[in-house]
């Protein structure tokens, strides 16, 4: 038993030094992570998008429609960048991407209105750059929806209605909408706190296989199991501990950073969320197992391994939900780790639901391991007779 | 005339050249891994990406309903609001806990609640009536599904609440219609008018697609080379004095070859066959792949001298595509990025592609009013052309100083 655990510590004294003799492996897991978490921290930094570039087609020019440009200008979401009294000039911008939507303002607009001609406003968003447009949507409907309102307050308060009963004829019916646990739709809560952990569920794939399927291709196989006495699971976790102590320090560091720092919301139990990290990154560790033992050469093995880490955010349907997708490609998202974990993180930070909710894809994250049992004797096979070709 | 005597001229000798551009091919094709990524992903990808964002725009979400009023009223509400496509009432609830219940099981995704005051508000007109409405952020779509279409269900019933009560101050119809719709509008989606999710995102993966399996293609190429401690695979035909700038426009023209045919099936067929948005000239996408490919290329080609062997670049950057995405100012919007982000995503071919390509593809826009994008792109092609002249120049210089000594 003693031995074992020597056995392990040597394997892993071996694996800490071919760690820091490359560049390779620090970069790719420590500089990779922080690079990644500065930047995407940083450009969501304001949360939600804000001052949209729009352009208005003022074909009015009118006291009233420069002061509807000046009320939209006035909001925080839009700004608008260019008036025109030519909706040619605005279509143009807009193809250039320079606006992401346009108001127009028709003619007559004021004298119009007035004369109760109920003159219509146009506006127009781009959903080619999909959140610039709905920001803009929103926005410009509200507008849109207040010029009516304003009107209807001139009219009513000279016909001399008091003030209370204007409100009641003009917004009769109002919705509060409740944004559950991220009431600012704050989009870095939303995406960063799915994306960093998808990003080291990559670093810990592609290291994985790479440290394994190293040894394959320079031939250094046999020397690892013979330090691990002949024993494969020796071999495996003394190899791997070193990793794994990295990966867990970078897990918890980016929960720590996200919900700590940052102040994420986390309405249910962090350490759960915690644990829920640390198991992606065990399955992680299990699937590149997998993937380097079905295909014992490193050059194969990394290529399907980041074919299959790239589809990793899509499937694991943080923006677009898996209930939408392809049926077959809804039974595929259960062999994405980070589907699992982002389960669990919308259970324990967004929701505080039910324990089952974060107890099942656990198990799921868990059950992982069996892949990475099942091609153990090919692996085995495959180091200790560097039978497959090198490249 | 003057074609030939320049192909045949001092500096562009066309025999050596072509020599470095079909060995370049052959290498490529006698490489499995570099043939993977280059066709089987470039033709792969786009077609599974299709199939995981099939539906484009989310439907159907499934929400809870906690009636407090049962009034007829919020009854035509809710009728209203479950004939959207973007909603299912799958619950009815007697109380919030019930409902907050389902919410927090993920069983719904939305829970809208109408007070027991909410008839009695709109009968009176004395108090504004309230809907209150609970959204699941875990995404944002189903969120956008959810408030969208309740709030346009609102929006549409205020109008005829408005006009009722009017009537019942004792104003005409007509006069009634004309206050509330003093100025009625009319929104129009320009451009993508499903608005969906796939029409927005998979163009903009598509050049990404072609970016970044060139980019590991060639930087597998040339870690290969490193990793055969035989450099002058990088500089092939230097033994026998090629000069550097035949060797690059030779090895680039064979990526150039390959990358152009399997651009145009990838940008102009597969918009066609998943009815993604298509409403750009396609010779205008041709023209503008030009520029693209050869900025990639060249980009691809100065970084992959840094890659010392086949996997690494592979490894350390795998992670580049996400950033590539976001950086260029598709996913997040451009102006939200801080200055040093945009300056920096200057500097790479992607981000000028990929607006180039969805001005072109998705709004129709000409080549003469992507100008910009399409300009840049040729000064990045030229850019990286020099850059990886001058890392070939520099090695071949190093190699030389070695076997010399």
């Amino acid at each position: 038993m003693k031995q074992i655990f020597l056995n392990i510590w040597h394997v892993a004294q071996r694996e800490a030094g071919r760690m820091f003799i490359r560049p390779l492996y620090i970069f790719a897991s420590v500089g990779v992570m922080v690079l990644c978490t500065i930047f995407f921290l940083s450009i969501m930094k304001r949360g939600a998008p804000e001052r949209m570039p729009v352009a208005v087609v003022d074909k009015d020019q009118s006291s009233i429609s420069r002061r509807l440009c000046h009320e939209t200008n006035a909001t925080q979401s839009v700004e608008i960048v260019l008036i025109s009294p030519n909706f040619a000039d605005a279509r143009l911008a807009m193809q250039r991407g320079e606006v992401y939507g346009i108001l127009e303002i028709p003619e007559d607009f004021y004298a119009d209105i007035v004369s109760f001609k109920q003159p219509t406003l146009h506006f127009y968003v781009n959903n080619a750059y999909t959140v610039g447009a709905s920001t803009a949507y929103k926005q410009l409907l509200t507008m849109c929806n207040l010029t009516s309102g304003a009107f209807q307050r001139e009219v009513l308060r000279k016909k001399g209605l008091p003030e209370y009963l204007i409100m009641e004829r003009i917004q009769p019916v109002a919705i509060s909408a409740h944004m559950i646990a991220n009431p600012w739709s704050n989009y870095a809560i939303y995406l960063v706190s799915t994306i960093v952990p998808g990003i080291l569920s990559l670093v810990v794939l592609m290291l994985t296989i790479f440290a394994i399927g190293f040894e394959l291709k320079m031939q250094t196989s046999r020397q690892w199991l013979e330090i691990a006495g002949g024993n494969y699971t020796v071999a495996m976790i003394g190899k791997l501990l070193p990793y794994t102590i990295l990966y867990i320090v970078l897990g918890i560091g980016c929960n720590v950073i996200l919900f700590r720092f940052m102040h994420f919301p986390v309405m249910g139990s962090s350490w759960r969320l915690v644990l829920g990290i640390l198991l992606l990154v065990f399955a992680m560790e299990s699937m590149a197992i997998a993937l380097i033992g079905a295909l014992p050469t490193l050059r194969d093995a990394i290529s399907i391994g980041a074919l299959y880490g790239m589809l990793g955010f899509s499937l694991s349907g943080f923006t677009y939900p898996v209930m939408n997708m392809l049926p077959p490609f809804q039974a595929l998202t259960w062999l994405i780790p980070l589907r699992h974990y982002y389960k669990i993180y919308v259970n324990e930070a967004l929701m505080a639901g039910p324990v089952m909710n974060t107890v099942i894809p656990m198990l799921c994250l868990t059950a992982f391991f069996v892949l990475a049992l099942i091609v153990s004797p090919r692996l085995h096979n495959a180091l200790q007779y560097n039978n497959y070709p090198l490249k | 005339m003057i074609i030939t005597r320049l192909l045949y001229s001092k500096w562009l000798k066309v025999q050596e050249t072509w020599g470095v551009f079909t060995g370049e091919l052959r290498r490529i094709f006698s490489d499995p891994g570099v043939v993977v990524i280059f066709f089987v992903a470039t033709l792969a990808y786009p077609i599974l990406y299709n199939f995981i964002y099939w539906k484009d725009n989310v439907e159907n979400v499934p929400v809870a309903v906690v009636d407090m009023s049962h009034s007829q009223e919020s009854r035509a509400f809710l009728h209203r609001w479950n004939a959207t496509p973007d909603v299912t009432i799958t619950h009815y609830c007697t109380s919030m806990a019930e409902a907050e219940q389902l919410l927090r099981a993920q069983k719904i995704h939305g829970i809208i609640y109408f007070p027991s005051d909410y008839a009695e508000c709109l009968n009176t007109g004395m108090k504004t009536a309230h809907i209150s409405l609970y959204c699941d952020m875990s995404s944002f779509l189903y969120m956008k599904a959810v408030y969208l279409s309740c709030n346009r269900v609102m929006l549409e019933d205020m109008g005829r609440i408005q006009v009722d009560r009017y009537e019942a101050m004792g104003y005409d119809k007509q006069f009634s219609w004309q206050l509330v719709q003093a100025a009625p509008y009319t929104e129009t989606a320009l451009f993508c008018e499903s608005g969906g999710y796939a029409s927005f995102l998979i163009p903009a993966v598509l050049m990404l697609i072609l970016h970044q399996t060139l980019f590991f293609g060639i930087c597998m190429l040339g870690g290969t080379a490193r990793e055969e401690n035989n450099e002058l695979f990088l500089l092939p035909g230097r033994r026998r004095g090629y000069s550097v700038l035949r060797i690059t426009i030779g090895r680039s023209a064979a990526y150039f070859l390959i990358y152009y045919a399997l651009g145009a099936v990838v940008l102009l067929a597969v918009p066609r066959l998943f009815n993604l948005p298509h409403i750009g000239n396609p010779l205008a996408i041709l023209k503008l792949l030009v520029p693209y490919l050869l900025a990639v290329i060249y980009f691809s080609m100065s970084v992959s001298v840094f890659t010392r062997n086949r996997e690494s670049g592979m490894v350390v950057l795998i992670s580049s595509s996400l950033i590539f995405l976001f950086i260029a100012g598709v996913s997040w919007p451009q102006q939200m990025l801080p200055d040093a982000w945009r300056y920096l995503s200057y500097f790479f071919p992607y981000t000028w592609g990929v607006h180039g390509f969805l001005h072109i593809n998705s709004m129709g826009a000409t080549l003469e009013t992507t100008a910009r994008e399409y300009i840049a792109l040729w000064i990045l092609a030229g850019g990286y052309f020099l850059t990886t002249c001058l890392h070939l120049g520099v090695m071949g210089y190093i190699h030389d100083k070695k076997a010399g000594c």
